[in-house]
């Protein structure tokens, strides 16, 4: 399973913390990943809140996304000698909390998927933009955001692991 | 030009990302599970590292390095449906194990069942869309 390489937690975050701040000082604009999402929609979509100029003219997001897309493949490649291929399990935590069932799984992650898209946007910022950007500028509604992102997957996991347990 | 630039910001945070085991599902049940700290670690450390960075540029008042322009910090309103939203997110957070930043690294690494997990946030990002234009017509008329 674990056939990408792991840095320890303080490594990987300082890492993290580093590329946000080059980045806010190289370009100028402040980290952010979620609404990467409504520049896709920026290019299919007519409706009006989609082609605000901060998605029609802000089209460094989707090389951004890109790039992170680029960047995973750059790990798996890394952690198997130049060997990439295709993985269709989600290892032992998700295969024991979601259904079993493949397309019920699928049914829950797309729905998972939409309640965070969702919830980013009525929140303002995902794990990035919030959590990774948000609370370093002390942004008191990036803290609280942070905090509650934090409450709401503890509730769901724990909720879902003690009704597996049943 | 610029947009190469951007790209090579993103792949280097891809691959954080993957160093990091934010695109490791189990680390996010671990984390909630209360098993495993590698992702609090993770966010505790970058959060750290980034206040001293941004308390950096603002000292010297940091000119953007591609513009010239004077950095500017995005002041993130406490917005209406900030409580509910972020409860909502830390839901699919959990449920998906993954994140809107980590789920396209996860995608870069083959991990195929990823692609629900964005095809649904895609989704949820056109339903806000569609509510807030919506909203914008009702206010007009």
């Amino acid at each position: 399973m674990y056939d990408i390489i792991i840095w320890p937690g303080w490594l990987a975050g300082a890492g993290i913390g580093l590329l946000m701040v080059a980045f806010h000082w190289v370009t100028g604009k402040q980290l952010g990943v979620s609404r990467s999402y409504c520049n896709l929609w920026a290019h299919v979509s007519k409706l009006p809140f989609f082609q605000q100029k901060e998605y029609t003219g802000t089209g460094w997001r989707i090389w951004f996304i890109a790039g992170i897309v680029l960047g995973g493949a750059t790990a798996a490649m890394i952690g198997n000698q130049g060997d990439w291929h295709l993985q269709y399990d989600m290892g032992q935590a998700y295969e024991a909390l979601l259904p079993s069932n493949v397309w019920l799984k699928i049914l829950v992650l797309f729905s998972g998927g939409a309640v965070m898209g969702l919830g980013a946007r009525l929140a303002g910022g995902c794990t990035s933009g919030h959590v990774i950007a948000g609370i370093p500028t002390l942004n008191f509604a990036s803290a609280l955001a942070g905090g509650l992102f934090f409450v709401g997957g503890l509730l769901t996991i724990q909720f879902v692991a003690y009704m597996v347990a049943l | 030009m610029n947009n190469i630039v951007f790209m090579i910001f993103g792949t280097f945070f891809g691959l954080l990302l993957s160093l990091a085991g934010a695109t490791t599902f189990d680390f996010y049940a671990q984390l909630f599970l209360l098993q495993n700290p590698q992702l609090a670690r993770v966010i505790g450390t970058a959060v750290l590292v980034g206040t001293a960075g941004v308390l950096l540029m603002k000292r010297v008042q940091a000119k953007a390095l591609m513009t010239g322009a004077r950095i500017v910090f995005e002041k993130k309103l406490k917005q209406k449906g900030l409580i509910v939203g972020s409860l909502m997110f830390g839901a699919g957070w959990g449920i998906t194990g993954s994140c809107p930043g980590s789920a396209p690294a996860m995608l870069g690494e083959g991990k195929v069942i990823i692609i629900p997990v964005l095809l649904g946030v895609i989704a949820g990002t056109y339903i806000y869309g569609w509510f807030e234009s919506r909203r914008a017509v009702d206010c007009k008329s």
